[in-house]
């Protein structure tokens, strides 16, 4: 009976520190693997600087996504949130507007992209999966008409020198990336709101009962999601150089992957700020390591679908929640 | 006569809590076996352990000569268990017959391919409706049915799957008194065929009436096993609390009539008719009962005052002012809360500890836009739940422990315990002592009592007319949207309610 406590006990304990700490764990030893194939490659400074740069964009969408998620809702729209508010930043910065008015613009197009989502949302009452949907091929058809579906370059050089810095190899975006997630973890963690965000993700009705109001905490989550895509819109601007009409296709697929490996639950109510940003890191990781291995773009796709599958399943099945 | 099912020296331990202390239990075919204790005692986790959700820690089973150390779901199906929980797991979407054949269609042989037998399905279903008593074509959509209904098809679902052994956890908690005769004579054919049945419940009347056995567990352990025949009620009671309990909740024979009135509706009406230009009064001191049967619209009424749900016109006034109650939050402002019917609904949140099921309404009271502005309080939190696990006496051994880690009665407490935080001016408690023992009823009742006393208005809503006759200092009759009958405590009587609550023109004064 005793010794059957402690292997219950112990048990008890491995999962508990499994969901704290296990994406730190994934991520480890991802980066372990990496090491041992390819050493001479691998311990460079320079891999810091270009993992992090490449996750910067994934973890800001994807710390906007976690949000509609832990309301039990979904945002499809963030990838095309995050090409038309960078494409509107590079239209107003190359129509002679300074760099940081133009960004605060852009965030804020970002915010009321978000507002019509939860409006809509609200009004509607539909899921928001079929919502932002539509929404997702509205904003990317709105950016092909407004850039005439070509690319905008030309940008000042304060802007392109300012996010090409990086301080001790750490380049900008992933300080912009960290602030966002230290604002959004003290958002879910002390506010009031946050709170109330969790509340509502577990139960709507109790939500109700209890005097959330649901519609406003809706919409405030989507704007949320809005600002977060489009301050990775500006971020992409300076990674890439240029603004494309097709920019961040596809990456409402990685950022959902991102919050989910990170812990976040599809029925709403659980997950971290913290989980999301480890997701981020992972696919960034899963990124950077095909290209070292330079396993072919399209066969990357398959990799990273089944590593998706393979990441939550393995999560699943350690923490035994079915 | 061989024992269906025998379970030896059970234990289980949970990290913190011991649930199962070597508990033994069996099942005779053709009896019903009462499972009795305060909540907590580990009825539902020795039942999982039968139905294969949690494994033993230690101890034996033994199903028809086999022997488990522990079951799996898919074991304790093929060994015939079926369990009808309370939160019932039929599928709302689909029909009657393909809830009970689901995972299980009949087929038949076309050829090569096999198909879904419709005709044989539906005569099956039929024969089996045709046992659990319930009149419905097989092909009406499950999410038609009331709760009792759903009840039966479970049951039935259960038959169709040819389970030997039926395990009722707190089956009757929302019937009303004639779905229980009901379910009770599905049990008694059920017994005569030889099924044998586990049946959980806090009521000990319908214990004494149904049960051929009872077993009693106190915090884990085992009590004791008697006949029915052999005990009283106040044996059962003793057993289960370990001590003789003396009536600790006595009704004070007080006269309110000269108090001020604190709370008052005036004219409340709904567009769906469901409540018609209601008006009444509470004063200083008084608690107020409504009876009335299912659907007369006492539980709508609630939702109306607390604008959980829109109603067409009316005014609500405390202390004479009349306050906003447009929406919950505004009410909740107001001085307004309400313990809702229905826990798993309306009540809890799954994934939150106990400690911030309790602050949600706290928290929110003290905010002030929307509910939204200001920083949650750790201080503040430890505070709540701690005066509220006190307070209710809510077993638990700590506070951030997951709401769902605690047994049904004490989840029921968490929920009380959350709006009794929001130190509210005026409390509806809508059913609020659903799957709470015996022991506990009578604390909860000297707590409203408490409340009341220190000039908080208390309103009740009950289909449990022994609660109201215990508590409430008026009873108020509905029927049918309106307040048909109001009788003071010491006029009130079990007949007089039921004759007011199905007559057209009840005894009683009117209001
Ligand atoms: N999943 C779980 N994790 C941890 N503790 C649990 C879990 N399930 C039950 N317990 C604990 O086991 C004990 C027995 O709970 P159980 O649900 O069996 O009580 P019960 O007799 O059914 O009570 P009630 O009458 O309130 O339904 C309780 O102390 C409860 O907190
Ligand atoms: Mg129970």
């Amino acid at each position: 009976m005793n010794a059957n406590n402690k292997i219950g006990n112990s048990t008890f304990a491995f999962k508990t520190a499994w969901q704290r700490y296990g994406t730190l764990g994934i991520l480890i030893l991802l980066l372990t693997i990496l090491a041992a194939l390819k050493p001479g490659y691998f311990f460079q400074p320079s891999t810091v600087t270009q993992i992090l740069s490449q996750s910067s964009v994934n973890i800001l969408i994807a710390l906007g996504e976690f949000f509609a998620i832990l309301i039990a809702g979904i945002d499809l729209s963030v990838g095309s949130v995050t090409a038309l508010s960078g494409m509107v930043t590079a239209k107003l910065m190359v129509a002679g507007i300074a760099p940081l008015p133009a960004v605060i613009l852009g965030i804020l197009l970002g915010a009321i992209l978000g507002f019509i989502n939860g409006i809509l949302v609200n009004g509607t009452g539909l899921h928001p999966f079929i919502i932002t949907l539509g929404t997702q091929a509205i904003f990317r058809g709105i950016t092909l008409i407004i850039s005439d579906s070509s690319a905008i370059f030309g940008f000042p050089a304060s802007f392109t020198t300012f996010m090409a810095k990086r301080f001790i190899y750490i380049p900008v975006s992933a300080f912009i990336a960290l602030v966002a997630a230290l604002v959004l973890a003290f958002l879910t963690n002390k506010t009031k709101l946050g709170r109330n965000i969790y509340a509502l993700g577990g139960n709507k009705e109790s939500a109700w009962y209890s005097g959330i109001n649901v519609k406003l905490h809706t919409l405030i989550v989507f704007i949320i999601s809005g600002i977060c895509a489009g301050i990775a819109g500006a971020v992409l601007l300076g990674r890439v150089g240029s603004a494309e009409p097709a920019a961040a296709t596809g990456f409402e697929t990685y950022a959902i992957a991102a919050a989910i490996i990170g812990g976040t639950s599809f029925f709403g109510g659980k997950g971290k700020i913290f989980g999301v940003v480890m997701g981020g890191l992972i696919i960034g990781v899963i990124n950077f390591g095909m290209n070292l291995l330079s396993v072919s773009s399209t066969l990357q796709q398959v990799v990273m679908g089944a590593l998706i599958i393979g990441s939550v399943t393995l999560d699943r099945f350690v923490a035994g929640n079915k | 006569m061989q024992p269906l099912v025998i379970m030896k020296d059970v234990k289980k331990q949970f990290p913190g809590v011991t649930a199962l202390d070597g508990i033994s239990f069996d099942i005779m075919p053709g009896e019903v076996h009462v499972l009795l204790g305060e909540n907590g005692a580990g009825k539902s986790t020795l039942m999982k352990i039968l139905s294969g959700v949690h494994k033993p820690t230690d101890g034996q089973i033994i199903i028809g000569g086999s022997e488990f150390t522990a079951l799996t779901p898919k074991d304790s199906r093929s060994c015939g268990i079926s369990v009808i929980y309370q939160e019932l797991s039929v599928i709302n979407e689909l029909s009657i017959q393909e809830n009970l054949f689901v995972g299980n269609l009949p087929v038949k042989n076309i050829g090569p391919m096999k198909i879904v037998d419709y005709k044989k399905m539906r005569e099956a279903t039929q024969m089996l409706l045709g046992k659990v008593g319930l009149r419905k074509d097989p092909e009406t959509a499950v999410e038609e049915l009331s709760i009792s209904e759903k009840q039966q098809v479970e049951i039935a679902k259960a038959l169709a799957a040819d389970s030997r052994i039926l395990i009722m956890d707190e089956p009757t908690t929302s019937l009303t008194s004639s779905e229980v005769s009901h379910l009770f004579a599905v049990i008694r054919e059920l017994k005569k065929e030889g099924h044998g049945i586990v049946f959980i419940s806090h009521k000990l009347g319908e214990i004494m009436e149904i049960g051929d056995r009872v077993t009693v567990l106190k915090d884990g352990r085992y009590v004791g096993t008697k006949k029915i025949s052999d005990v009283t009620q106040d044996d059962l009671v003793t057993m289960m609390v370990g001590r003789q309990i003396s009536k600790n909740y006595q009704h004070p024979s007080a006269d309110y009539s000269d108090a001020p009135v604190i709370f008052e509706v005036r004219n409340l009406s709904r567009k769906d008719g469901k409540v018609k230009n209601v008006s009444f009064k509470l004063r200083r001191g008084e608690i107020l009962g409504f009876s009335g049967l299912v659907g007369s619209g006492r539980s709508e009424m609630m939702n109306s005052i607390f604008g959980a749900e829109p109603k067409a016109c009316g005014e609500i006034l405390i202390d004479g002012k009349e306050v906003r109650t447009s929406a919950p939050f505004y009410s909740i402002k107001s001085g307004l809360a309400m313990v809702t019917e229905n826990r798993r609904e309306t009540g809890f949140f799954h994934n939150f500890s106990i400690k911030k099921n309790i602050s949600v309404l706290p928290f929110i009271k003290q905010s002030s836009f929307a509910g939204i502005t200001g920083l949650v309080s750790d201080k503040n939190e430890d505070i709540w739940a701690d005066e509220q696990k006190k307070n209710l006496n809510i077993k638990c051994y700590s506070t951030e422990q997951g709401i769902t880690e605690l047994s049904g009665g004490n989840q029921q407490k968490v929920i009380l315990g959350k709006w009794l935080a929001a130190d509210s001016q005026i409390i509806i408690f809508d059913e609020p002592t659903k799957g709470i023992d015996v022991g506990s009823k009578g604390e909860i009742y000297a707590l409203m009592r408490r409340l009341a006393d220190e000039g908080k208005g208390i309103l009740v809503v009950s289909s449990e007319l022994p609660e109201l006759l215990a508590v409430c200092d008026t009873i108020a009759v509905f029927r049918e949207g309106e307040i048909v009958a109001v009788f003071p405590h010491k006029e009130a009587t079990e007949e007089k309610i039921i004759a007011a609550s199905t007559a057209e023109k009840g005894e009683g004064n009117r209001p």
